[in-house]
């Protein structure tokens, strides 16, 4: 049996499943200190399923504290930032393009030395020995005890990152370190911006797996504990201590990968319909379609793989006009159940259209009796039109898709959406989140710059896919369940004939967690 | 005279992914060096073509080399300067006025840092009026002027000097040292007298970037409703008429590296599925768009991919599987509907069975 937890800016959402069957759920408030909140949803599932603690063989927990902490400027140690790439991108140093207040709360340590890769495999420039040593010196002076290492072309070769930081650890003993190859992909600057981004949150990150592990310990679950991250597979809880980072956006891919889970639809469109905005997000494979922006995170730039994500502005407390032509965006959000009209406020809504169709049973529907039916039609109406045309948008093809309805506001929806084949609306769908981090698969990802010329193309992806099975198992990944789910091929243009940028991803299960024999036996 | 000033960058930048037609790479670092160089040195002037004393000493500076490369290898801030200056000793020529390759992508940004830093004005034009692959293409080559003395320079700062007897065997060269120095230099190249420069020339093309940039900013939003917007800026411009071809989703993208260029297609299938799918064919830029066999627009036509949502213009290399896009086309300006211009842009130079075919009002 596992449990799995979603903790989100406003609510804790866990669920208890044994194997397919969900056995309990719940849905609490978010707390302070994050791992009480845990606790008493745990304590809940336990009871409500009268199932004892050490039949639990996992907690898989869904985080938005990594996020939130960039977002807010909240919880970030000071980085010492080295990049290794000089002569080239002089005057363009790291932070450059930061916002102000998270440049400010990281620190401006900032070093620059010479060495990195070209991409032909050509030193970019010779490493300085005692360049790296005047830096370290520095550091060590100035107390600073996190350092990112970004170097040129470091997806291709690592060795100035690794060089620089085995100097670093024989001088400052214990040091906390991000390797920029570790955690970005080709684009220097954005791959820096990651690396720093995940350095300046590795002490909240010891602090917080820590209290997850001691509040597991005190209250006597002994099972492994794994964290998701934004492309729906998960972490162990010790590689979170290295790489908080991969948690951003994984609140959406776990409402993806959740509704995946309750439907078993492999290829569908999820609509997330919340208070204020829906989601719409799309399966591919039984995973999230990715972004192909670069993508923000707190003002800073990144290339992290995020979930392709459409936010519609129609939601469960969204405004509706007189005549119901027009529903959205402005919404009353969470004081819904003290401004929509059938719980007493003044304020029509979309619920309120939805009550007084009579499709839900929320609040005093005599409080919205006397609502026109033309008003109720055309609010539905426009309510639909609005989900078919963002959907359509996100659609793979023309074709009409299955649609998947999760969250709370997803009686909004009825059937006849043009743009879907069947429309499904899962039972435990306001859980879905802590479903997803449940059912999350432990991934490795690797990218290089390789000529085909030389060894050919096998050789390149056998290459690459051997670096991505490594990060998967340091993930936590059973290497005999180990899969490739994407390679990813780019010519470079302008160069010689065939050099191609390789990406590889491959997925297995989690290594410590006895159910995944089962588990894999029924994908197969 | 006007000026260009460091809050007009983001504009600049944004209009000339907009006429790059898919190439030129992304700008974004070019944009934010800029912004660095005119803190230094002040806003750059940009003289008009019309201003530019007949005896003035012009050069154009750009970058050569594969975009990707400079997603690693980063420009560095002095690099346009250091290769004028490189220029200016290996020729012994003093360098009046600065001049653009392309008014696409890092290459409308790296003649005006060396223009900053040298105090010199940089000419509002440039040699291709859009982007397009490769040096033969440019109007300065088609209306004459040899290519060198050119010089080019490195990241690590190694010159090289070049004198070829025509653009097809400077490209060829000067290809060579950019795949030799990391993919990606940049070069001095087909330096011109004030007086020839002014009929070789697509004039007002980076004034116009700005203001195309500022349409597609303040008019963000879906293809249809950008469109106007679009047609009011072109409409008082060297360009000709600006149409919406097509709106889908990018159900295929297939491309090959064939002589060093990214050679391929992008097949885009209509939102309502009533309408036969859209194909580009893609040397570096879009080239040739047609809807089933009926051919709709051509090089050296500028053929323009944006998200369909923002009307954000899209780099070739970018453009991916699933993407919601607009094409737009727009009529490209006079200079290129010469015969001895089509000889060097038209489909047949870059291998179609295809002649020009002029957009449709």
């Amino acid at each position: 049996m596992r449990i799995g937890i979603d903790v989100g800016g406003t609510h804790t959402d866990a669920v208890l499943l044994d194997g397919d069957c969900i056995l309990a759920t719940h849905k609490s408030l978010t707390t302070a200190d994050v791992e009480s909140g845990i606790m008493a949803a745990l304590s809940a599932l336990l009871q409500t399923s009268k199932v004892d603690k050490s039949q639990i063989q996992s907690i898989m927990i869904g985080t938005t504290q990594f996020t939130n902490a960039v977002v807010e400027r909240k919880e970030l140690a000071e980085v010492a930032i080295i990049r290794i790439a000089l002569p080239s991108g002089n005057g363009f140093p790291p932070l450059s393009d930061w916002p102000d207040d998270i440049a400010d709360a990281v620190g401006r340590h900032i070093y620059l030395c010479h060495g990195g890769y070209l991409y032909d495999g050509h030193p970019l420039a010779p490493l300085n020995d005692s360049e790296i040593d005047d830096i370290i010196t520095d550091i060590r002076a100035k107390g600073l005890t996190n350092v990112a290492i970004a170097s040129a072309f470091s997806s291709m070769n690592p060795e100035p990152e690794h060089y620089v930081a085995a100097k670093l650890q024989a001088a400052i003993p214990g040091v906390n370190l991000t390797l920029s190859h570790r955690i970005g992909s080709l684009g220097l600057l954005e791959r820096e911006n990651a690396a720093i981004l995940n350095t300046a949150l590795l002490p909240f990150a010891q602090r917080v797996v820590e209290a997850f592990h001691s509040a597991l310990r005190e209250h006597g679950f002994g099972c492994p504990m794994f964290i998701s991250q934004n492309d729906g597979t998960l972490m162990s809880a010790d590689f979170v201590k290295q790489y908080p980072a991969l948690t951003f956006a994984s609140g959406p891919t776990n409402s993806l990968r959740g509704a995946y889970k309750l439907t078993g639809l492999q290829d569908a469109i999820v609509v997330d319909i919340g208070g204020t905005t829906s989601d719409i997000g799309v399966l591919q494979n039984g995973f999230p379609r990715e972004s192909n922006l670069v993508v923000s995170v707190g003002g800073v730039r990144t290339n992290f793989r995020m979930p392709d994500i459409q936010a519609v502005g129609l939601g469960g407390g969204s405004l509706v006009s007189e005549d119901g032509n027009r529903v959205g965006p402005q919404s009353v959000g969470h004081r819904l159940v003290q401004e929509g009209l059938v719980f007493g406020g003044s304020t029509l809504t979309a619920t309120d259209i939805v009550v007084a169709a009579g499709l839900a049973g929320v609040g005093d529907p005599t409080l919205v009796s006397h609502l026109s039916p033309a008003l109720i039609e055309n609010a539905r109406a426009s309510m639909q039109t609005l989900i078919d045309q963002n959907i359509d948008m996100m659609k793979p093809n023309a074709e009409p898709v299955p649609v998947i309805l999760v969250g709370g506001g997803a009686i909004l929806i009825q059937d006849g959406l043009q743009a879907a084949s069947t429309l499904v609306r899962p039972e435990h769908a306001g859980v879905a989140n802590a479903i997803g981090a449940a059912i999350a698969q432990v991934g490795g990802e690797a990218e290089a710059l390789k000529s085909y010329s030389s060894n050919g193309r096998q050789q390149a992806i056998d290459d690459v896919t051997g670096e991505a099975r490594q990060r998967a198992i340091a993930a936590g990944a059973d290497a005999a369940t180990i899969r490739v789910a994407d390679i990813e091929e780019t010519e470079v243009p302008y160069m010689e004939q065939g050099v191609y940028r390789l990406r590889v991803k491959v997925i297995g299960e989690v290594a410590t967690l006895p159910g995944s024999q089962s588990l894999r036996e029924q994908r197969a | 005279m006007n000026k260009i000033y460091e809050h007009q960058l983001e504009d600049l930048s944004l209009g000339s992914v907009f006429l790059a037609t898919g190439g030129g790479g992304d700008p974004y670092l070019p944009m934010l060096l800029t912004r660095q160089v005119l803190k230094e040195f002040g806003p750059v002037t940009l003289i008009k073509v019309d201003d530019i004393d007949d005896n003035a000493h012009v050069v154009p500076v750009g970058a050569v080399g594969a975009p990707t490369v400079s997603l690693e290898l980063l420009p560095s801030i002095e690099e346009a300067s250091a290769t004028l200056a490189a220029y200016e000793q290996a020729t012994g020529n003093q360098v009046d006025v600065v001049a653009s390759f392309e008014v696409g992508g890092g290459n409308s940004l790296l003649p005006i840092m060396a223009a900053a830093a040298k105090g010199v004005p940089v000419i509002d034009g440039d040699g291709m009026g859009r982007a397009l692959p490769e040096a033969q293409m440019m109007t300065y080559a088609i209306a004459g002027a040899k290519p060198t003395p050119a010089v080019a320079r490195d990241y690590a700062g190694n010159t090289a000097r070049f004198d070829t007897a025509d653009t097809s065997t400077y490209e060829r060269h000067i290809r060579s040292f950019a795949m030799a120095a990391g993919g990606m230099i940049t070069a001095a190249e087909h330096p011109m007298t004030g007086a020839f420069i002014k009929k070789a020339i697509i004039p007002g093309t980076l004034s116009f970037a700005i203001r195309l940039g500022e349409t597609l900013r303040k008019h963000r939003g879906n293809a249809e409703n950008l469109l106007p917007h679009l047609q009011d800026t072109f409409a008082n411009s060297v360009y000709g008429t600006c149409r919406l071809l097509y709106t889908g989703k990018v159900t295929d993208k297939a491309t090959s590296i064939i002589g060093g260029y990214d050679v391929g297609s992008v097949t885009i299938n209509a939102f309502d599925h009533q309408q036969v799918a859209m194909q580009i064919a893609i040397k570096n830029e879009y080239l040739i768009a047609r809807i089933g066999d009926e051919v709709v627009a051509t090089v050296p036509d500028l053929i323009v991919l944006c998200d369909y949502e923002t009307g954000t213009p899209i780099n070739a290399e970018r453009l991916k599987y699933g993407q919601r896009v607009a094409v737009f086309a727009v009529g490209c300006p006079q200079f290129y509907r010469s015969e001895a211009a089509l000889k060097a842009v038209s489909p047949r130079a870059f291998g179609f069975d295809l002649d020009y075919l002029p957009l449709q009002a």
